[in-house]
């Protein structure tokens, strides 16, 4: 198809996304603000034999994420046997102790996960980092496909892409497997949130009831959906849209008004399903990220088929040393922030900056990795009549119902500032529509 | 070895009337190789409906809800127990000790702490618990009690710097101190032979067996303890806990406990 015509759906398109209230909030100096999320034409591409690729190293890292949250809250085998230091699990942000020895239904933690991955200029695909709290993004793919196809229907029908049409039918399964018996329902802070509209969007699609946290009662050892005659309802599984610290004022925050008290407890009960379980920060730190082919290997016997960016820890006084030695070269990451938060490339810092940092860096070693910046595969995007080349990532979906499930689609993201390697929402991005080829 | 009747009181006076009331109790002495529970009775009033719990660190709790208007609560404990002069408490699940090695917000040291510590790295105390027991000697002797000076909010760090402070802080100051050695410990929460409040100490986890202290009396416990919960800090054992709205503003409670001990013969 020709760019010009191209850009001309483009802003038909873009025009409906915003129509349809597809947006993202953010808070900046204590504001909140809406913001369009820009989507680009050009769709990412993927073979269908490359996608094939991709999904079993995606199950089979998502298994091994499963195993290694279910080990650290029980046996902690992986510790005793000296392949994850105690330090990282212990002393990071993401593990809650509220969650020792308390089994999900059916064992399940991470039912819906985030994977995010990036293509190099050789096109080995690396992974960047795991998701596995309550990752966000599947909604805007959906419905860019959908007006897509409403646009423009000759190119699906010219084209062999595989349909992504079914996310709500496998997330509804997802929930479906998990769900002790009752409504199924997805908890949303609110309009204020960030991702209020992919809550909404998720809620319709698949069929769930979207409430609030003041729509939802412990009774007993049960939870409960009050509708709007005051009936009560039995709910069985909640895909709750707000994080651990929030879900419950009685055994987290205390101060927070967007929870369900007492639901902790009868979750530790075994009586109503959380998705995804509390407790998952412990296995996407990014401090933990160089530890999962270690966990692949322990638990399932196998090498891992995708590969981590190459990744140092300064706890290692080898690795230490590596970075000392290289610094202008990598790129160094704060293991407690997230969305491109905290992220420093060693070039980039005058000198004075990098004094500072090094002194950081030595005092608390634990805090930070650091990786080597991977030349990413440039992607086009459309600007005004010409096409230009910009990073991107691709954060893939992967659904744990009976059996791993990968979506055959997926979140590409780009940067719109050509000299940024960020391509996190919350700082400005774009998003494009990702393509499996089915043959 | 001791049997003991205890009872415990607390209620709650709330400066205008509130509803929507939910709450956890974690008020409820369970049996361990110390100290075995004969009976244990309760009341919690008012309440809508009351369930039981028990969190990841072995505690049981009663939670609950209270809709309606109310501006008293009450919840009484009552029971018989028996308890053992041996003060260690072999370890149910070993693995798990290694949580209580981290600091937390109660727990971590500042400047004051650190400082404190660093003038006792170099005197003895062979083996752990004999290494807790001279971080306890030491501390007891710098501290002082007091109460009023401290809030339940106050950081060990913050008692460090006052050098004053009751119980919880005394137990806190410990396991700042023991943590900065790598030594798992944890907070506990319990009552005492005689008339009082609820008390705090220390349980420090030696050759597979947690062993008790008690700073702010500078012993190891005996068999005049009971012990109602335990944790990393004081957060973790919280007597009660609860939400609520008031209905004509932002209510205050006011909390008043009560615990009796005392030995049957």
């Amino acid at each position: 198809m020709e760019l010009k015509e191209l850009s001309r759906y483009s802003d038909a398109v873009n025009e409906l996304l915003a129509r349809y209230g597809v947006k993202f909030g953010i808070y900046k100096n204590n504001t909140f603000k809406e913001q369009l999320f820009p989507f680009d034409m050009i769709p990412r591409v993927i073979e269908g034999e490359e996608f094939a690729y991709l999904e079993r190293g995606l199950k089979q890292r998502v298994q091994a994420l499963n195993l290694f949250i279910q080990d650290i809250y029980h046996d902690k085998k992986i510790i005793r046997d000296g392949v994850v230091p105690e330090e990282f699990v212990y002393a990071g942000s993401g593990y809650l102790a509220q969650c020792e020895g308390v089994m999900p239904p059916k064992g399940i933690y991470s039912h819906i996960s985030g994977i995010d991955l990036v293509q190099s200029k050789d096109g080995t695909w690396y992974i960047l980092e795991d998701n596995l709290r309550i990752p966000s993004g599947a909604s805007y793919p959906m419905i860019a496909r959908d007006l897509c196809r409403k646009s423009m229907p000759q190119i699906f029908q010219e084209n062999p892409i595989a349909d992504n049409r079914n996310y709500a039918k496998l997330l509804r399964r997802t929930m479906d497997h998990v769900n002790t018996g009752g409504h199924t329902v997805i908890l949303t802070p609110g309009r204020y949130n960030a991702a209020y509209f992919e809550h909404s969007y998720l809620a319709e699609q698949t069929g769930a009831h979207l409430v609030t946290g003041s729509e939802l009662i412990v009774e007993n050892d049960h939870l409960y959906f009050i509708d709007f005659s005051g009936k009560k309802e039995r709910v069985g599984a909640v895909y709750r849209r707000i994080s651990d610290d929030y879900l419950d004022p009685m055994h987290f925050r205390e101060d927070s008004v967007i929870g369900i008290p007492h639901v902790y407890d009868i979750y530790q009960k075994g009586n109503v399903a959380l998705i995804n379980a509390p407790g998952n920060g412990v296995a996407d730190d990014k401090g933990i990220y160089y530890f999962v082919p270690k966990m692949i290997r322990y638990y399932l016997g196998e090498e891992a088929i995708l590969h981590n960016a190459p990744t140092y820890l300064p706890y290692y006084e080898e690795d230490m040393k590596y970075v000392l030695e290289h610094f202008d070269q990598l790129v160094l990451k704060d293991v407690a922030e997230a969305g491109g938060y905290g992220v420093v490339f060693g070039s980039k810092l005058t000198r004075e900056e990098k004094d500072h940092f090094l002194s950081m860096l030595k005092a608390e070693p634990r805090r930070f990795i650091a990786q080597e910046v991977i030349d990413f595969l440039d992607i086009d995007i459309v600007e005004g009549d010409k096409a230009v080349p910009r990073k991107a990532d691709l954060r893939a979906f992967v659904l744990m119902g009976e059996e791993p499930m990968v979506w055959k689609s997926g979140l590409t993201r780009f940067s719109r500032n050509p000299d940024s390697f960020i391509v996190n929402s919350s700082q400005g991005g774009g998003f494009k529509d990702t393509w499996v080829l089915s043959r | 070895m001791k049997r003991l009747r205890f009872q415990y009181h607390m209620s709650l006076s709330f400066d205008m009337p509130v509803q929507e009331h939910h709450f956890t109790l974690k008020c409820l002495p369970q049996s361990d190789d110390r100290q075995a529970v004969e009976s244990l009775t309760y009341d919690v009033y008012p309440n809508y409906f009351i369930s039981r719990s028990k969190d990841s660190f072995g505690n049981d709790s009663i939670y609950g809800y209270c809709k309606e208007e109310h501006q008293r609560f009450l919840i009484d404990v009552r029971g018989m127990i028996q308890v053992e002069s041996a003060p260690a408490v072999s370890m149910a699940d070993g693995s798990r000790a290694d949580i209580y090695k981290y600091q937390t917000e109660h727990t971590r040291p500042g400047a004051a702490l650190r400082e404190y510590h660093a003038a006792l790295l170099q005197a003895s105390g062979e083996g752990t618990l004999r290494r807790a027991e001279y971080l306890m000697h030491r501390l007891h002797r710098d501290m002082a009690y007091e109460q009023g000076v401290t809030t339940v909010a106050t950081t060990a760090e913050e008692a460090m710097r006052l050098r004053k402070g009751v119980c919880q802080d005394y137990a806190h100051v410990l396991l700042s101190l023991c943590r900065m050695e790598k030594i798992p410990c944890r907070y506990v929460v319990g009552m005492m032979l005689g008339e009082g409040l609820s008390h705090a100490w220390v349980e420090v986890c030696d050759a597979g067996a947690w062993a008790a202290l008690d700073p702010t009396n500078d012993c190891i416990i005996d068999d005049g303890y009971i012990k109602i919960s335990c944790g990393r800090d004081y957060k973790d054992c919280l007597l009660n806990q609860g939400i609520f709205t008031g209905s004509s503003g932002r209510a205050t409670q006011k909390q008043e406990i009560s615990v009796f001990v005392e030995e049957i013969v």
